[in-house]
């Protein structure tokens, strides 16, 4: 103990060399003198733990028992978390999952949500309006090239665009207010500030999730209603192989719903549905469903909404400024029959051969009950559509 | 400035639930939420333990991070609270917490999720210290008036312990320690130790300041 405190001042009145080397020549002799005291195992070294630290290092790593014995357990957990497996336990405490010490799918489903949903769902959204507007500065506006005509053909019943306007409404609504919850912190809070996003992200929460089941049954609606003619038929993949006619001048046939339309369809039924699905999952949390559950609704949530959304920015572009006459039958029921000779000519081609192509002064007018020969010809538009 | 931790030792919880029923009524939390619980792992079984769970007051938390309306922020102290008048009880938080720390009342007509509610450490919210609306909103603020969380200061067994990260790591330092001498002298776990020490051994495990 004196020796190494020694060693270690260099302050301590320096031995002199002569001294030092006595001393060394000293311990060398008494060292190979066998039985001499500095060989002794008995050594009186102020140390009682010696021989306790000895054996501590003479026993296995197995035979040791632990310090903290509970670190096996603690190992389980680490590497169950690390595999996703939830350690799960009991507990008083009544609640979903309360018994989950740890919720392992929480940071991944924080990294999906911060580093991949908000950034590349705001690249996928604003490429697409790019990619329209760009469509549009290049290819124009698609015009009907035979001109106005002065007949129209009856399209759509005030059902079908009373179900089609509710399903756009409802839709570009939750998207909107989606798009507010999902980049308003990044770039309204430094506009409006804390309290007046949370004033708007608060109605936009309420009516989003208001309006979840309203867009689902619209969409069972609108299904129902319009499945007959949008089952794939002959001729469709023609239209996709000439990109809708984008590839080539010729314009390519097609019956009622062209193939684009009828993707659309299906789109709207599959991501839709998955989106409304999804949601009705989060927004109930009180059926008890787990964080791993509603975690990957969120997921399947975000990236069939973003999807949707950019589908639904180009549904909208061609519907209304991309092409000519286009919104016209959704508007009044009725499209101009140069139009549907243009864009829909095999249907176009079988309601002038039952002579349904009407004079545009013979339509009648909006809220008149007498004859509703809207409704009639409603029918017959499904029943040409097959 | 301090940063303020909870640390739960393992092998000292009970599992008595007492931090559960002490916050449960510090804090007059609402129906159907508990800011804290204890979890058994293998009840029952050899090596059980039993820990009690609450915010972890993380230095970088999920739920801050996720919140859409970036309602929470971080203390002086290191603890992470959050304001329930800017929270619009989306659930996010919940999602991303690893410790199901957030907690959220069934409001409503159809009881979806209400403002989300969760540990304070006993320190209230961005009100004025004490004032009715913060008691009203987020219980207790016993930090303002220089106590630590009820939780751990109600432990029995001193197996939660609340307060500054350096102060909680030194105690527990102290700990494991002294349960590691206890092994080297005596040849024996704490784990294998029964209740009252075979007449025998000689010493004590715990030191004495």
């Amino acid at each position: 103990m004196q020796l190494t405190e020694m060693s270690c001042r260099p302050s301590v009145a320096p031995v002199s060399f002569p001294l030092c080397g006595i001393a060394l020549f000293f311990i060398l002799v008494f060292w190979m003198i066998p039985g001499s005291p500095v060989n002794a195992a008995e050594m009186s070294v102020p140390n009682p733990g010696t021989d306790l630290w000895r054996d501590v290092r003479q026993r296995s790593a197995d035979d040791m028992p632990a310090a903290t014995p509970g670190i096996d357990l603690w190992k389980e957990m680490q590497l169950r978390y690390e595999g996703q497996t939830p350690l799960t336990g009991t507990t008083q405490v009544a609640g979903v999952e309360s018994g989950h010490l740890i919720n392992s799918i929480g940071d991944q489903w924080r990294r999906f949500r911060m580093e991949m949903l908000v950034p590349f769902g705001g690249y996928v959204l604003m490429g697409m309006l790019a990619f329209v507007v760009l469509f549009y500065l290049i290819r124009g506006r698609v015009p009907i090239q035979a001109g106005a005509s002065d007949k129209v053909l009856f399209r759509y019943s005030l059902y079908e665009r009373t179900i089609h306007w509710t399903i756009a409404s409802t839709f570009l609504l939750q998207a909107f207010t989606g798009l507010i919850m999902m980049f308003g912190r990044s770039y309204l809070i430094p506009v409006i500030g804390h309290e007046g996003f949370s004033t708007l992200a608060s109605l936009s929460i309420d009516l989003h999730n208001i309006l979840g089941p309203v867009f689902l049954f619209a969409l069972v609606l609108v299904f129902i209603k319009f499945l007959r003619r949008n089952i794939y038929q002959k001729g469709d993949l023609t239209w996709l192989l000439r990109g809708g006619g984008v590839i080539g001048k010729k314009h390519v046939p097609s019956n009622f719903f062209n193939m684009g339309e009828k993707s659309m369809f299906w789109l709207l039924v599959f991501v839709g549905g998955t989106i409304a699905i999804s949601g009705l999952i989060m927004l109930f949390p009180s059926f008890g469903q787990g964080r791993v559950i509603m975690g990957l609704s969120h997921v399947a949530h975000g990236i069939t909404a973003v999807a949707m959304t950019a589908v639904v920015i180009g549904h909208i572009y061609i519907g209304t400024v991309g092409m000519e006459g286009a919104l016209e039958g959704m508007k009044t029921g009725y499209c101009d029959l140069h139009w549907a000779r243009e864009h829909h000519d095999w249907w176009a081609q079988r309601c002038e051969d039952d002579g349904k192509a009407i004079h545009r002064k013979d339509i009648p007018s909006a809220g008149s009950k007498k004859a509703s020969p809207g409704l009639t010809t409603g029918q017959t538009a499904e029943n040409t559509a097959e | 400035m301090a940063r303020m931790k909870f640390y739960c030792d393992a092998e000292r919880c009970i599992e008595c639930n007492g931090c559960v029923t002490a916050c449960k009524n510090e804090n007059e939390v609402p129906w159907g939420v508990n800011r804290r619980r204890v979890v058994t792992i293998k009840d029952g079984e050899p090596g059980e333990r039993s820990l009690s769970v609450a915010c972890m007051h993380c230095s970088d938390a999920p739920c801050a991070a996720v919140c859409p309306v970036d309602c929470f922020y971080t203390t002086e102290d290191g603890v992470v609270l959050h304001d329930k008048d800017i929270c619009i009880g989306c659930g996010y938080c919940f999602y991303a917490c690893p410790f199901g720390a957030p907690q959220f009342p069934a409001d409503g007509a159809f009881a979806t999720r209400g403002k989300m509610d969760k540990c304070t450490f006993c320190a209230g919210g961005p009100q004025q210290d004490n004032s009715a609306e913060e008691h009203r909103k987020y219980g207790s603020n016993r930090l303002a008036e220089g106590k630590l969380p009820l939780c751990a200061e109600i432990c029995s067994t001193k197996a939660l312990l609340a307060g500054d990260a350096d102060v909680l790591s030194e105690i527990y330092r102290k700990r494991i320690i002294n349960r590691g001498a206890s092994v080297l002298s005596r040849g024996i776990s704490y784990q294998n130790a029964t209740l009252r020490a075979p007449s025998g051994l000689s010493g004590k495990a715990t030191s004495k300041e």
